[in-house]
């Protein structure tokens, strides 16, 4: 199917041994001579100004090495985006939410760590506390911060082409709305922060975190050190999602504590503090009015959100562009308006979260294109397809789509699941608790700009050989936090360089390494390939025009393949480079022999030739996107697009939704490893799933998260998940290594709504309120949906 | 996790656990089998006087005060229970009683009547793979079935399920509605009581200090008899239910009249609660469509469900006329043979 | 206040001085050094901590290390031996059944469990098995498949 030999397979992830051996090392798993252990006093209100902290007892205890407050941490605002810095590493005039952290303290055991917490007398004045979203930018509602009036955090107010024409052509018009819940990452890995000073005085830290470089960023800033004396290491990372891409209190205040003490100190979070930091899906409230014409195409979209995002901005300004702009595909929308506000309140913060602010917008976009299709008699899946976007077009919103398969994956699943005949079954039967729904989805290859406003390159990579020859070091600052980066850099090296998987060795997650902007908008496979393949290829140029220099042959003639240096032009005289290599050796076995160089051989003599053989790559994209506010975000060098269908039974008496099957396709440009490709749609189809039908964050009346566990916060079991199918189209992306582009977050996209459509196939009632809850499902059946 | 300081008191015979547990009354003692609530329930709060709670709870004064937050309370204010829901005041104990070693009650023992006297200690796991219980008291076969995962079922003990008294426990349920009688152990000797007149309240129970439970004994099934579970929940592993039902139904002959029905309800009220009205609806009549549904819409009667973060008490008295009449249907087909 | 108690973890007796409060969790990867067994929950949510006391499938983090004193405990190191996989590591390797990698010892441990129990379970009881694991990464897909071709022997 394809000419790679490594490229386009199954290979085995380059970590999964040592993660099956249990010798991976997670953050948790490193221990350190005189290591101490840190714990955070956390809020337990949330709102209320601080009057007084008085942490004497907890000093006194003893085995306490370290307390640190706002006092010795400063007030440097920190955040993700410059424009909304609003979080101190500490609280010092205000706490705002449950959870929000007043100290921290590193002691010789975490028991007396937590002990001397219980010592830490705060006093309080409590504020009345703002916890709805849908109200909290009302005039007369507490204020959090006194830089957002309002409570308002960011707005966007986009008009593309013209709504009002739009209307007027317009056969049908319909108006919905759809709810959902904050929602949390549930990675199975905590986080967990292991901060020392070396002698140099350098700051380190381990962190189980997805954006090492972002962190090193703040953390130099907030603490005020110089950029080069921090490091920050990412050791096996148990999944992110999102909520670990940005740098938070427990990372700041270790650091802090280690250069306080001199001393090694960890944290690692309990499951609670897990919820309590959050930093996950935003809840989201949407209001769309879609217009479409008689022969079924789109006439426009009005949409209004408002997004309640907890305490801090965190990653929420992008959040709210993102909810608007990704509605742009990936059908072809000439108007489109988009009113977003992104408000605070006292709860958790919010960030980013896999499909970042597009998934509940796409769930209801796509639930209004199945409500209009059945208003014009059309089939769901005919009516998209009359719509979608093909290579080349460029959204209303000024997204250029330069690889397309959206028809193919439509498709694909149309035929894959027999949605035909499954869908004539259902109409037969109709509410009979068995229903059928598809939906489409469309994302980011990565963002077209980093955080802040800089020319950097996105990703850097270097690449050596051995001095000995063989053996190929890859050192790339990527984060593989679990999603497999590392297994795709590996492979690129042994595809150009004609070598094996086993010849590879890659070293990443490391801010001293090389820059990367981290894991996070489904960037790293497209970006970090990318300099990959140019740092492979530049050692391959160094070690070719060394051995075309020795065997006087042009370079062009030569090639690295299957192990082997080969000629293209006919047979080559190596017996003078190979009895320099053998005298090299002497006493050794297992030699070359043979008429071509191998692969070790000739790094070696490259080395010989011109000291380190090192390659290097960068990559950043072009200039993308329109001169809009905010036209950076939904920017990206390439689209993923994906279709799903799901077919479900419903209970009609106790409302419980099965899920029978997901059949998906995701175009993913190229595969670079098809048995990660379809991993990252079966994970993505999982965590939609539980979106969709069980989780959720909630309050009480004070704030507190009621179900702060993983028993109480349902995420699905393996008995809940039904069979996945995930089908790979490659639409040969222009822009991508090899044609390849994104998969990471795309893929969630069409869960949320194909289950939703196949629950209103299944009860002939909307639901408008996520998580459908049996619950919700019984009362929606009872009063007949509206 | 961090849990607090303890010894722990290793018995070897129920005689010598029971002495033991006498002997530490008075310095604090609680009773530890599969430990998968105790423990939860004695680990340390992530924030001072803060563990995650319903509302209603007591964790300070309402509204805008001045609150000084002082903590030393781990030790002496109430905790609450994993799950969020009100527990009573808990100081951690300074000694837990393990049970583990106590191999007389772990197993199963059908008797000669026809009844099974099961050991407080027996697994989860084992109530779930025992042919026995599956074929002669299948409700409660049912209700291990379904109780958290097979991590917490391999565990967890079915005496610990019954004793830590929460309203939706999958194996007190079926317990109650099969009729079974609860054997308490304490240095004074053994004293009896009903399984539905055990539980009081969230949490607590008529169990004295000093007192274990050692045995739960389940009266041999009918002739013509059948029983069925069902947990009601929003996924099919490590749920507590929303609403959960137990019935056991006997018939005087198949195709006959009703000649013995009970019914009882999980999470629908402070405890699990035997539905008293279904007997009155349902005895004497032949079971059909229309004595089914009468006796589910009776069983309402008898459920106090309250709103919590878990569902709405409108919705779980909806649920106990479905799940009621669907189990009576799957009892009936049981008593009938029919499977 | 510690107690002395015996225990045989992956063949090796040890004799270990143990606080009664403490996990079995926290003896295996504190007092043990074996770091393979990961902490996800800490309260018996997740199953990331699963080993097996006396072949049963365990979380080890709501165990009291007193409460096994005598028994033997195989963790997810013990799995390969001589530094080669067992077929239920290989079939993970292959299906991609690992991302990462967080739940993989405790999903290996329960479905050794199974496996030992079941040689050739269906994909319901390997689900119904595996349902006090959780992973967020693969929605199981693979893991089951794993779990299937390790029962049918069959490796690509």
């Amino acid at each position: 199917m394809s000419n790679y030999r490594i490229l386009n397979t199954r290979a085995r992830r380059v970590d999964a041994v040592d993660k099956i051996t249990g010798r991976a090392m997670y953050t948790d798993d490193f221990q350190r001579p005189n290591m101490l252990y840190a714990a955070l006093l956390h809020s337990p209100l949330a709102h209320a100004r601080i009057l007084n902290i008085d942490t004497s007892r907890a000093e006194a205890l003893p085995g306490v090495k370290a307390v640190v407050t706002w006092r010795e941490a400063g007030t440097v605002p920190y955040g993700v985006s410059p424009a909304r810095y609003d979080e101190t590493i500490f609280c010092y005039d205000k706490v705002r939410y449950v959870g929000d952290e007043i100290a921290a303290v590193a002691a010789s055991d975490l028991d007396t760590a937590l002990e001397a917490i219980n010592l830490i007398k705060v006093n309080f004045e409590e504020l009345p506390l703002v916890l709805d979203g849908l109200t909290a930018m009302n005039d007369g509602q507490p204020r959090l911060h006194d830089q957002y009036k309002n409570n308002m955090c960011a707005e966007v107010h986009w008009h593309f082409g013209d709504i009002e024409q739009g209307r007027r052509e317009s056969h049908i018009i319909r108006t919905d709305k759809l709810t959902s819940k904050m929602q949390d990452g549930a990675f199975m890995e905590p986080q967990s922060v292991l901060a020392e000073v070396d002698a140099q005085g350098d700051l380190i830290m381990y962190s189980s975190t997805q954006a090492p470089h972002y962190v090193q960023r703040t953390l130099a800033m907030a603490l005020q050190m110089p950029l080069h004396k921090v490091r920050v290491i990412k050791p096996a990372v148990g999944g992110g999602f999102g909520p670990k891409a940005s740098c938070s209190t427990a990372e700041l205040a270790t650091c802090l504590l280690a250069m306080k003490t001199g001393r090694p100190v960890k944290i690692t979070f309990d499951r609670e503090q897990v919820f309590l930091h959050s930093r996950a899906r935003h809840q989201f409230f949407h209001t769309m009015t879609t217009g479409i014409k008689k022969d079924g195409t789109l006439s426009f979209l009005d949409h209004h959100c408002i997004l309640d995002g907890g305490a801090y901005a965190s990653f929420g300004i992008a959040t709210i562009y993102y909810a608007g702009s990704l509605l742009g595909g990936p059908y072809r929308l000439k108007n489109m308006k988009y009113d977003g506000y992104r408000v605070v309140t006292n709860k958790p913060a919010c960030g980013a979260q896999r499909g970042h602010g597009a998934v509940i917008a796409r769930a209801l976009f796509e639930v209004q294109l199945d409500r209009l299709a059945e208003e014009l008699g059309l089939d769901p899946i005919e009516l998209r397809l009359k719509n979608v976007m093909e290579a080349g077009e460029t959204t209303c919103n000024e997204l250029f789509v330069s690889s397309f398969g959206m028809r193919e994956a439509l498709e694909a699943v149309r035929d894959s699941a027999a949605w035909q005949t499954k869908r004539e079954r259902a109409g037969k039967t109709h509410r009979n608790g068995k229903g059928i729904g598809a939906a489409c989805g469309f994302f980011v290859s990565g963002a077209g700009y980093s955080i802040y406003r800089s020319r950097t390159y996105h990703c850097t990579v270097i690449t050596k050989v051995d001095e000995v020859g063989g053996g190929v070091l890859v050192q790339s600052g990527a984060a593989d936090i679990g999603q497999g980066s590392d297994t795709v850099l590996a492979m690129i090296t042994a595809e150009e360089l004609g070598i094996t998987l086993d010849d590879v060795r890659v070293v990443s997650g490391d801010s001293k390494l090389s820059v990367d902007l981290g894991a996070y908008s489904s960037r790293t496979t497209l970006m970090t390939g990318h300099a990959c393949r140019e740092a492979a290829q530049d050692v391959k140029r160094q070690i070719l025009s060394a051995i075309a220099a020795l065997l006087s042959v042009p370079p062009e003639t030569l090639d690295l393949k299957d192990g082997f240096l080969v000629s293209l032009a006919g047979p080559l005289d190596i017996s003078e480079l190979r009895r320099e290599y053998l005298r090299e050796h002497l006493g050794f076995t297992d030699l070359p022999e043979g008429p071509q160089l191998t692969f070790a051989e000739a790094g070696r003599i490259a080395f010989l030739e011109l000291g380190a053989i090192v390659g290097t790559g960068k990559y950043k994209p072009p200039p993308l996107g329109g001169s809009f506010k905010g036209a950076a975000v939904g920017t990206s060098p390439a689209f993923g697009c994906s279709a799903q269908v799901a077919e479900v039974t419903v209970d009609l008496e106790t409302g419980r939704v099965t899920v029978d099957k997901i059949t998906g396709a995701h175009d993913c440009g190229f595969a670079i490893n098809r048995t990660q490709v379809e991993g990252q749609m079966q994970g993505s189809m999982m965590m939609g799933m539980g979106e969709a039908l069980m989780e959720q964050i909630q309050y009480d009346t004070k704030g507190r998260i009621v179900n702060a566990n993983l028993a109480e916060y349902k995420i699905p079991t393996a008995l809940d998940m039904p069979h996945l199918e995930a089908i790979i189209v490659e639409s040969h992306e222009p822009h991508g290594p090899y044609g390849a582009k994104e998969v990471g977050e795309g893929a969630i996209m069409p869960v949320i709504p194909s289950i939703l459509n196949a629950i209103y196939d299944a009860t002939g009632v909307r639901i408008d309120e996520l998580p459908i809850t049996p619950e919700r499902v019984v009362a929606a059946l009872r009063t007949g949906g509206k | 996790m961090i849990l607090p300081r303890f010894d722990v008191l290793t018995p070897a015979t129920v005689t010598e656990a029971c002495a033991l547990l006498a002997a530490h009354t008075a310095a604090g003692v609680r009773i530890l089998a599969g430990g998968t609530d105790l423990l939860v329930e004695l680990r340390r709060p992530i924030i001072p006087q803060h563990v995650p709670r319903c509302d209603g709870c007591p964790t300070h004064p309402e509204g805008a005060v001045f609150s000084t937050i002082d903590c030393t309370m781990w030790n002496s204010e109430p905790l609450m229970a994993a799950g969020g829901s009100v527990r009573a005041a808990v100081k951690p104990p300074a000694f837990l009683l393990s049970l583990h070693k106590l191999r007389d009650l772990r197993g199963l023992q059908k008797r000669t009547d026809g009844s099974l006297r099961v050991g407080a200690c027996t697994t989860i796991t084992d109530i779930e793979r025992s042919r026995d219980i599956r074929e002669g008291w299948t409700a409660l076969a049912e209700g291990a079935d379904n109780l958290g995962s097979p991590l917490v079922r391999n565990r967890g003990t079915v005496g610990g399920n019954i004793a830590n008294a929460r309203p939706a426990a999958d194996t007190a349920v079926p317990t109650i509605a099969l009729r079974a009688t609860l054997v308490l152990r304490s240095t004074s000797g053994i004293r009896t009581i009903a399984a539905a007149d055990f539980p009081t309240g969230p949490g607590k129970t008529i169990i004295n200090p000093g007192e274990i439970l050692t045995y739960i004994e389940y009266p041999a099934p009918a002739k013509y008899s059948g029983s069925a579970y069902h947990k009601l929940a929003n996924r099919k592993a490590l749920e507590i239910s929303t609403v959960g039902v137990a019935v056991y139904l006997a018939l005087e002959t198949p195709g006959g009249p009703v000649a013995d029905v009970s019914v009882a309800l999980g999470a629908v009220g402070p405890k699990p609660l035997a539905a008293a009205s279904v007997g009155p609806v349902l005895l004497g009549r032949i079971p059909d469509e229309t004595a089914i549904n009468d006796a589910a819409r009776a069983a309402m009667e008898d459920a106090r469900p309250i709103d919590d973060h878990r569902g709405s008490a409108w919705y779980r008295l909806q649920m106990v006329e479905v799940l009621t009449r669907r189990l009576l249907k799957t009892a009936l087909a049981r008593a009938e043979g029919k499977k | 206040m510690k107690k002395l108690i015996t225990l045989t973890v992956n063949g090796v007796l040890h004799e270990l001085a143990v606080e009664p409060r403490r996990t079995l969790l926290q003896v295996i990867r504190e007092d043990l050094g074996l770091t393979g067994t990961e902490k996800g929950c800490g309260i018996g949510d997740c199953g990331t901590c699963t080993v097996l006391v006396d072949g049963v499938a365990t979380f080890s983090c709501l165990t009291l290390a007193v409460q096994v004193e005598g028994c033997a405990v195989e963790t997810v190191e013990s799995l390969a031996e001589n530094g080669k996989l067992n077929a239920l590591q290989q079939a993970f390797v292959d299906h991609g059944a690992v991302q990462c990698g967080y739940c993989s010892p405790g999903m290996l441990m329960t479905s050794t469990e199974l496996l030992r129990r079941n040689p050739h379970p269906t994909e319901q009881e390997i689900r119904r098995a595996i349902s006090g694991n959780l992973c967020r990464c693969t929605g199981y897909q693979k893991i089951v498949e794993a779990i299937q071709a390790a029962a049918g022997g069959q490796h690509e």
